[in-house]
């Protein structure tokens, strides 16, 4: 177990290297570049000239990639080139505000999904089942924007439960205003909880007819406490490992959600960094989504490896007391 | 209503801060009458993330100069109808030197800043200077393009006299389009840096919200609200949300499509900027592609427009339609010119004798001002109608400018110009009687004869020139009924704003 752990953390630094390099030259290959995007239509071409000198946009490209990297392993990003505020600090307080979000999201999606993918993957074929994979067929199915859209339309414009947009007061954090937390932790739930449904379903029917669960049914257990005890350990490590998958891409992703919500997170800064060819600002996100999401993975994997030694046959006799 | 089922659904026992403050608010506001003492304006822009600034020498975004105009005094604004052309802030006039090469500005009396340290020509001279020094973008600049500022010299504590570069008599509009008024030294923005305009920054959090609170030594005298909270929300579609459910008073930067909308509700009013603070929408034929070189090319191009119904369909109508000349509204337009026609069968002749009938063109454009994707794909639209092999190259938010080197060699791409003169944005070197005519127009002791020159350059450009100016773009704001006092200028000013109680 250890020597999974330890080849599975090294695997995650050299793809944290490899990552790194790959998101700082794709950024430097993009057309164009923050002087363009800043000085703006009027500009005279001394002013234009003036703005990339100052922005360090003269070195050449793998000398600017060491001192990025050095500069960021001692957590320093770097600093934005559209107002100069450093990046680190704009990192500070919009992952916070994304790690609640998508924290909540994929909590809520966990408990459902188990339920729903049990209910659905231990009556497989029969009318509950198939009710529950049309509905998640159709979650797949609708757009975000939609679902969102939605939401604002029946919740905030009809009902008038929820605000519609995010607009923390300066200094607040988003988990201090629960109500504007509503509405997009719910689009993310809608979002996502198909495909997480269908996960632990299709994990759960691939157990359903092992030998152990067999031999659990022969003893006499049934319902909640069969699906509880038995079942789900045994289906768990698929899941889980599902969950922090989505959960890596929800962070960065959650884009349309954010967008649409005004939620000040880190995708919509992403996406404005992007557009406005603020480099620094994207290097910096890019690399700190990317660490997030492999540490994510990785303690995903190390989950679902400690469950699968438990729930092998060999393991679960030994840990019960018994001898083979 | 539906704020109060939304409180009781979520089971909030007390009564949040919001909630108290706005029951004192609406006791203090019952007492004084109609006026609303202690009103807080809630106000939408679209914000810059986090890339918003409190320099707003640096500051990209419409939203961190709305912000620096209500915490940091203007010089003044462009107005018509004075007989300067200009209203004034924080100065009391602006003279000119008969042969126009120097401006004596004058201070008001007894303006201090809020740290109490009385504003003084060493601050006014500072304010000039900021840009340049501060490495201000390009647009905070032009005075300094345009003045000698090292050469300027204070004549008193309240009086400062500047050298121009070159004679120029639109000095003026130059001095009021968009300079404030910083403390001597200033080189940082914080929120605690000494200002003197209405409101002071109390909170500000990049991307998502600045409160203001009024500045009780503001000097003047029609500032109404006691607190401004502007509020950052980047999508269009949520900023007319925030407004539809009572999250904002005010939201600038509405959709066409959101302003037809927005107008049909109750209680919502919509507003567009009017000239001259509209942004000209250009189509720029580059002279160096062969079939541009031909003035009748380009003649049939301007021709084979639609403009009318780009008013009509892109903008709802709330546009004004364009005459391929730039800076309409500001004085020295000129509106003797006659409007051109849509003609497809002139323009379709016109290529015909140039030889270019059938001719392929490829037009770039992106989403950088309201609408100008839809007008490209109407006039692509057009030209195919007189012949053209016209097609659309739409690129992405922000890449549109974001190379300037390979945008200039476009052979056809869009563009746009915030409000501002035409004679002192002038860009010379494409035709050097047009420059020559532009530099009189600036420069000629006599104001008739620097209008005629100004009015004949215009006409050369109507004739001959290399841009389609099909529309005018403003700025359209949206406000509950309760909002009153706004200024439409460049961007919405809300310094005068009103907000009558409930």
């Amino acid at each position: 177990m250890i020597r999974f752990g330890l080849t599975r953390g090294v695997t995650a630094v050299a793809m944290m290297l490899l990552l790194s390099a790959v998101l700082f030259f794709s950024t430097e290959a993009l057309p164009g570049d923050a002087a363009g995007a800043v000085a703006g239509a009027d500009a005279t071409d001394s002013e234009r000239a003036e703005i990339r000198e100052r922005l360090g946009l003269d070195d050449p490209a793998v000398t600017r990639y060491v001192t990025w990297l050095g500069d960021a392993l001692t957590g320093d990003l770097g600093r934005s080139s559209a107002a100069g505020r450093p990046v680190a600090e704009v990192l500070a307080s919009r992952f916070g505000n994304s790690v609640v979000l998508v924290g909540l999201a994929v909590a809520a999606i966990a408990v459902l999904a188990t339920v729903f993918g049990l209910a659905a993957g231990l009556r497989a074929g029969r009318l509950g089942d198939r009710l529950l994979s049309s509905v998640t067929v159709t979650l797949i199915a609708l757009p975000e924007f939609l679902v969102a859209t939605g939401l604002v339309v029946v919740l905030a414009h009809q009902a008038g439960l929820f605000p519609a947009v995010s607009t923390f007061p300066p200094g607040d954090s988003s988990w201090q205003h629960p109500d504007m937390l509503v509405l997009p932790v719910t689009a993310l739930v809608l979002g996502g909880l198909g495909v997480a449904t269908r996960l632990v379903r299709a994990a759960v029917v691939g157990v359903a007819g092992s030998p152990a669960i067999e031999q659990a049914r022969l003893n006499g257990e049934s319902g909640v406490r069969l699906a509880w005890s038995y079942v789900l350990p045994a289906a768990a490590a698929p899941g889980i490992q599902g969950l922090a998958v989505m959960a890596a891409g929800l962070l960065g992703g959650s884009l349309v959600v954010e967008t649409l919500f005004n939620y000040p997170g880190v995708g919509s800064e992403l996406a404005r960094a992007v557009t406005y060819r603020d480099v620094a600002m994207v290097q910096g996100l890019g690399l700190a989504l990317a660490g997030s999401a492999l540490l994510i993975l990785f303690v995903g994997d190390l989950l679902a490896g400690l469950l699968n030694v438990r729930s092998r046959p060999g393991a679960w006799r030994r840990a019960e007391g018994g001898v083979s | 209503m539906s704020n109060f089922s939304r409180r009781a659904f979520l089971g909030f026992g007390a009564l949040t801060a919001a909630g108290v403050s706005g029951v004192l608010t609406a006791c203090s506001s019952s007492g004084a009458g109609g006026d609303a003492a202690g009103a807080t304006l809630r106000a939408a822009f679209a914000g810059g993330g986090s890339s918003e600034t409190l320099n707003y020498f640096v500051g990209p975004t419409a939203l961190d100069f709305v912000r620096a105009r209500l915490v940091h005094a203007p010089l003044g604004a462009i107005d018509a109808k004075q007989p300067d052309g200009v209203s004034y802030g924080i100065l009391e006039s602006i003279e000119i030197s008969d042969d126009l090469t120097s401006y004596t500005l004058r201070l008001r009396d007894s303006v201090t800043f809020t740290d109490g340290s009385p504003v003084t020509a060493a601050d006014l001279l500072h304010s000039l200077r900021a840009p340049d020094e501060l490495e201000g973008l390009p647009f905070t600049r032009l005075v300094g393009r345009n003045f000698d500022l090292a050469a300027a010299r204070r004549l008193d504590a309240r009086t400062l006299r500047l050298p121009t570069a070159q004679p120029i008599a639109d000095g003026r509009l130059l001095l009021c389009q968009s300079m404030l008024v910083i403390k001597d030294g200033t080189t940082e923005f914080t929120p605690k840096t000494p200002s003197c305009g209405p409101f002071v920054i109390e909170a500000f959090e990049p991307g998502q919200q600045t409160v203001l609170r009024r500045n009780p030594d503001y000097f003047g005298d029609d500032v109404h609200l006691d607190e401004i909270h502007l509020l950052s929300v980047g999508d269009a579609e949520a900023r007319a949300n925030a407004l539809r459910e009572g999250q904002a008073d005010f939201v600038s930067g509405v959709s066409p499509f959101n302003a037809r909308e927005l107008a049909k509700a109750d209680g919502l009013t919509v507003s567009a900027g009017e000239p001259p603070y509209v942004s000209n929408l250009r189509f720029e034929m580059n002279l160096s592609h062969e079939p541009f070189k031909d003035e009748r090319v380009r003649r049939a191009f301007r021709l084979a427009v639609d403009r009318q119904a780009i008013v009509d369909t892109v903008y709802f109508g709330r546009a004004e339609i364009g005459n391929d000349v730039p800076a309409l509204g500001f004085p020295s337009y000129d509106t003797g010119l006659e409007q051109r026609r849509h003609d497809p069968e002139e323009a379709k002749s016109l290529l015909r004798e140039a030889g270019h009938e059938g001719m392929p063109i490829e037009l770039t454009a992106g989403p950088e001002l309201t609408g100008m994707v839809e007008t490209a794909t109407l006039v692509v639209e057009n030209l195919r109608a007189v012949g053209v092999k016209a097609s659309l190259k739409e690129l992405p938010a922000g890449q549109l400018f974001a190379d300037y080197e390979a945008y200039q060699r476009l052979p056809f791409a869009a563009g746009y110009n915030p409000s501002a003169p035409f004679e002192a944005n002038h860009t010379p070197g494409t035709f050097p009687d047009i420059d020559k005519l532009v530099a009189t127009a600036r420069s000629a002791p006599a104001e008739g004869d620097r209008t005629a020159a100004s009015h004949k350059a215009q006409g050369l450009l109507w004739e001959k020139g290399n841009e389609i100016v099909p529309v005018f773009v403003p700025t359209v704001d949206a406000h509950t009924d309760k909002v009153s006092g706004v200024r439409s200028l460049q961007f919405p000013d809300l310094s005068a704003a009103e907000l009558a109680s409930a």
